[in-house]
């Protein structure tokens, strides 16, 4: 129990489930307020990365900052990523869904256009940077900032964790206890209602969809910054992605959250017990289980109406 | 009101010069990671012929097509009240020539000539072998997908699991997997065919089961997640599927019973016409079912499930049916892919192939048998068509840039489709039809 | 046996909502059964849970069929217990929009016969034969409740008077030994209410299906009913003939405060 692979493995599960957690409250969040998949969310998360590579890319000369640069290149990736994020995050919303909402297409219209959208998006991207992986010039000398029980934690996740717990706990905050917040939470819970009390229903979306996106956007220049980036990097996180905000209970913040850590370090224990090709069958699986005998997850659709 | 005027014209002009910048660059060279802007510069500024009179930058020939598009909008809105009227009028003829039995039979009568003689028309050795693999193969899949998702109303977005499926279990029968056949018999494709439908068929019923209890959009992705496992599968075991290598050893097809014997070789036309057989026969059991109490089982269900439950209607049985029989046809159409081309690997049964599909069932018309071999025909020529003769700076991946805007494009201005089913209603992607409900 | 339907101590909760509270009723065969009650009583709730819509927690609901064993509803599937004979409509009239008039009873017909997926794909004789009987019982019916001219119109263009009607031509196709109606005379004019009530009196009369309804119309109960269950807040509180009903002080207390307009004096 106190063995080294336990803890790097757990280290490297929270690692992951903190940026499943930010890819899922994109979902969570759009479903809230609009009962609606957001298929092309793994977009928003490849389109940050993206971003936040030829930004880094661009700014960082040939030696790797250290010490406070290396913090303001990180906060630059992380508003690098997140701003363009948010910013298709919201173009999207405005050319794939609204014309949709206008006219009161039912769920699936949403879909098979969001599959579009995702589809347009990412082919666009190789088209245009390449259909090969590219790896993210690093604002930061990755080293072993300390063990646990002899588990290396380095750097990375140091970095993950906190940028991670920041964006995170700032935006419970937001949805919790500010005016904005309360327009989505109105809005997730009785559209129409909301919308006789003043609430101005499209700019709620519309900043949902900001807030989910510069999310996702963030999360993919985190994980850009350990594996790189390529055109296809979206689908599969976001698959789990959108798995933890099932798990956690879809339309509910906390529980994206909770269900992206949990996700992560599921998954990264059953290294030890499933071959490496088929980890992405137990996110999958959990998925399927999650939806067959607990559908409203852990902590229970609370942003939106009940059953 | 002039400014109110002004700032509508004005929204329109932008985004119709937005939309025709991102038509140049789509269809524009592509960059590369050590050059990202070069596809948007080379897209801008490389020199294209106007007409070939003379060469100016890309941009300014798509500025101009994009003015061109806007000022003839806003001239047909001023003499026709409805802009789309040509393109409805022109689109209204199948539904026109469909009602009329006479025409109908007509037109069934020729195009089943046309498509008896086309080999003779169509003599390009690519073009003969593209008419089985890609065009008859997806009408086969694209008739599959309309049972479960244009008739019954089910997304799947894992429809490719049941083409695999029928590929591999050809491959199989035919003892060329190092997975044994059954008994070390080996059988010949053409005998197979039963064996790979039963096998698509018990997928569909498999992974229907637990899965058709959930909701559209959750079964959508829950489909989605089966059919990468599938491809998972594929890929990893090796020693049953023969791995990322996959089989290249499936014999083709021969028939050899007492008199009848009759083998084919390398050439496609034999193909094209057993698999034309099939599709006739498919397009007829298919379109029976669609008028049988099944067929209207299914739409009861699509329209109101817990209506059709009162009436003594199984949804899970009827939707459980809905995947068996769309699994068949695209079972087939794996016994038509392994047996043609001797090979297959898991390459090629991707996500990318239930798009495929779904793009050309939306695109023709979803629930509507005409619409989705229509679409089937007309998307599969068109992309055979792009990789044969690309035009300039077109990669064969950039398909998919055009099918995922197609999927938009179809959602937000015509979700029932080119040929649209005649039973609509509150379909799949229809506007929903209110329903006011008490206390 | 005497009653076709016997409701015991039901009791259905939601999240934190008490639905039915210890309900108990029964049906008398070929009796037409009213349940009124203010709005949110728990009257549809009842009907969910008679045709397995709803699953009620405690309770047993007993469905006794003619000639066969009793039937407990709580459990089972809602196209099981049509299957059985409990056919219903629902308040704001669910049709098949898509559907002709004629295709919407038609698969009323269809569903309780044996035509499989085989069947349908190739057509043979039996299946013919079938199709035959279920057109056959789809036009008795639609002549039975006057739609037989709107046959081939789209049910999605269909009058709220007719919806009713066609509901309960497609409930009746499914050869039911009792017809649940939920409000059928919500939105409907005094004239069509008459020709209603004449409509529910001659399907219990000629074709021997009982009759349970839920109805605001007060007048409509009361010249219709042969016996009233009253429920107020997921609980009876009254039963018995209209006369009874009229003068009761328990319902009269429960209905102060809506509109008097359907009360009959």
């Amino acid at each position: 129990m106190f063995k080294l692979e336990f803890w790097a493995l757990l280290v490297g599960g929270i690692g992951s489930g903190f940026i499943y957690a930010m890819i899922a409250i994109g979902y969570t969040m759009v479903y809230g307020v609009l009962r609606l998949i957001n298929f092309a969310h793994s977009e928003i998360f490849m389109a940050g990365g993206f971003a936040s590579f030829f930004l880094l890319k661009a700014t960082i000369g040939s030696t790797t900052p250290t010490g406070i640069m290396s913090v303001l290149y990180i906060i630059l990736g992380i508003l690098g990523g997140g701003i363009v994020g948010a910013l298709l995050a919201m173009t999207l919303e405005r050319v794939a869904y609204r014309p949709l909402r206008n006219r009161n297409a039912p769920k699936l219209a949403y879909l098979i256009s969001a599959i579009g959208a995702s589809y347009f998006l990412f082919n666009m991207a190789g088209k245009e940077f390449g259909r090969y992986n590219l790896s993210m010039v690093s604002p930061y000398v990755n080293h072993t900032v300390f063990t646990i029980y002899g588990a290396p934690v380095q750097m990375y996740y140091i970095i993950i964790f906190i940028a991670a717990l920041i964006m995170l706990v700032t935006l419970d905050q937001l949805v919790a206890k500010t005016k904005l917040g309360r327009s989505i939470r109105s809005v997730a819970q009785d559209s129409e209602t909301a919308s006789l009390m003043g609430v101005d229903i499209d700019k709620t979306i519309a900043l949902t969809f900001i807030l989910g996106g510069f999310m996702g956007g963030a999360a993919g220049f985190l994980f850009g910054l350990n594996v790189g980036v390529v055109y296809t990097m979206g689908f599969t996180p976001a698959i789990k992605a959108f798995t933890a905000a099932v798990l956690g209970g879809i339309g509910n913040l906390r529980g994206a959250v909770i269900g992206g850590l949990i996700l992560g370090v599921v998954e990264s224990f059953s290294v030890a017990f499933v071959n490496g090709a088929y980890i992405d069958v137990v996110a999958f699986g959990i998925l399927v289980l999650v939806l067959l005998f607990r559908p409203t997850g852990i902590l229970g659709e609370r942003i939106g109406r009940a059953a | 009101m002039n400014i109110f005027l002004k700032s509508k014209i004005l929204k329109q002009l932008v985004a119709t010069l937005m939309i025709s910048f991102l038509v140049c660059v789509v269809t524009g060279p592509s960059g590369s990671p050590t050059a990202p802007a070069s596809g948007f510069t080379g897209s801008f500024n490389n020199k294209s012929s106007f007409f070939g009179i003379f060469s100016a930058p890309r941009w300014t020939l798509f500025v101009f097509l994009g003015l061109l598009v806007y000022v003839s909008f806003r001239i047909k809105l001023k003499y026709s009240e409805n802009v789309s009227s040509f393109t409805d009028k022109v689109l209204f003829i199948p539904r026109k020539i469909s009602s009329n039995q006479s025409t109908r039979r007509v037109t069934i009568g020729a195009l089943v000539v046309f498509s008896l003689i086309l080999p003779k028309i169509v003599t390009d050795h690519f073009w003969q072998t593209v008419l089985v693999s890609q065009i008859a193969v997806y009408v086969l899949l694209a008739l599959g997908l309309n049972v479960v998702t244009g008739f019954a109303g089910l997304l799947d977005l894992g429809f490719v699991a049941f083409y695999a499926v029928g590929a591999y279990a050809t491959a199989w029968a035919t003892g060329s997997l190092p997975l044994p056949a059954l008994f070390g018999i080996h059988i010949d494709p053409f005998f197979a065919i039963p064996v790979a439908i039963g096998f698509a068929m018990i997928a569909g019923i498999i992974l229907g089961i637990p899965t058709l209890r959930l909701r559209g959009d959750y079964l959508a992705i829950v489909t989605l997640g089966f059919g990468e496992i599938i491809t998972l599968f594929a890929n990893n075991l090796y020693g049953i599927t023969g791995g990322a290598l996959g089989s290249n050893q499936i014999p083709h097809f021969a028939i050899n019973i007492g008199p009848v014997k009759y083998a084919w070789g390398l050439a496609p036309v034999p193909y094209y016409y057993l698999t034309l057989v099939f599709v006739v026969l498919f397009i007829i059991i298919f379109s029976s079912l669609e008028h049988s109490r099944v067929g209207r089982s299914w739409t009861a269900i699509r329209e109101d499930e817990v209506a059709a439950e009162s009436v003594g209607i199984n949804p899970l049985k009827y939707k459980v049916m809905a995947f068996a029989i769309g699994a068949a046809s695209a079972g087939f159409a794996g016994v038509i892919t392994a047996a043609q081309s001797n090979f297959i690997n898991p390459a090629s049964f991707t996500l990318y192939v239930s798009i495929n599909v779904l793009v050309l069932v939306i695109f023709g018309g979803m629930g509507s048998i005409a619409g989705v071999v229509f679409g089937a025909v007309f998307i599969q020529a068109v992309s055979m068509y792009l990789i044969h003769t690309p035009p300039s700076g077109y990669q064969s991946q950039d398909l998919y840039i055009y099918i995922g805007a197609l999927l938009v494009v179809m959602m937000i201005f015509r979700p029932g489709g080119l040929i649209p089913a005649k039973r609509r209603g509150r379909s799949t992607v229809h506007a929903k039809v209110q329903v006011t409900e008490g206390s | 046996m005497e009653n076709i339907f016997d409701v015991d101590d039901v009791t259905l909760r939601f999240a934190g909502i008490v639905s039915l509270s210890g309900v108990s009723m029964h049906q008398k065969r070929g009796e037409i059964l009213a349940v009124i009650g203010p709005n949110g009583a728990g009257k549809t709730s009842l009907f969910n849970s008679l045709t397995g819509v709803y699953q009620p927690q405690e309770g047993q609901i007993s469905f006794n069929r003619k000639g066969q064993d009793a039937l407990s509803i709580i459990g089972k599937k809602p196209h099981k217990i049509s299957t059985a004979g409990v056919a219903r409509t629902f308040q704001a009239s669910r049709m098949f929009n898509a559907l002709t008039t004629f295709e919407n009873v038609k698969i009323g017909a269809e569903s309780h016969r044996g035509i499989g997926a085989v069947g349908a794909m190739f057509k043979g004789p039996a299946t013919r034969r079938d199709e035959k009987i279920s057109d056959e019982t789809t036009w008795k019916l639609l002549n039975f409740v006057g739609l037989a001219e709107k046959a081939n119109l789209i049910s999605s263009s269909l009058s709220y008077g007719d919806r009713r009607r066609l509901e309960i031509a497609r409930g009746l196709a499914t050869n039911p030994e009792v017809l649940l109606l939920d409000e059928p005379a919500a939105g409907t004019n005094p004239s069509e209410k008459i020709e209603l009530a004449e409509l529910i009196r001659k399907v219990r009369d000629d074709m021997g299906v009982s009759i349970l309804l839920i109805e605001h119309d007060m007048k409509l109960v009361m010249s219709l009913a042969e016996r009233i269950y009253v429920l107020n807040f997921g609980s009876v509180i009254a039963e018995g003939t209209p006369a009874e009903i009229r003068a009761n002080q328990a319902v009269i207390d429960a209905y102060l405060g809506t509109t008097s307009t359907d009360r009959e004096k």
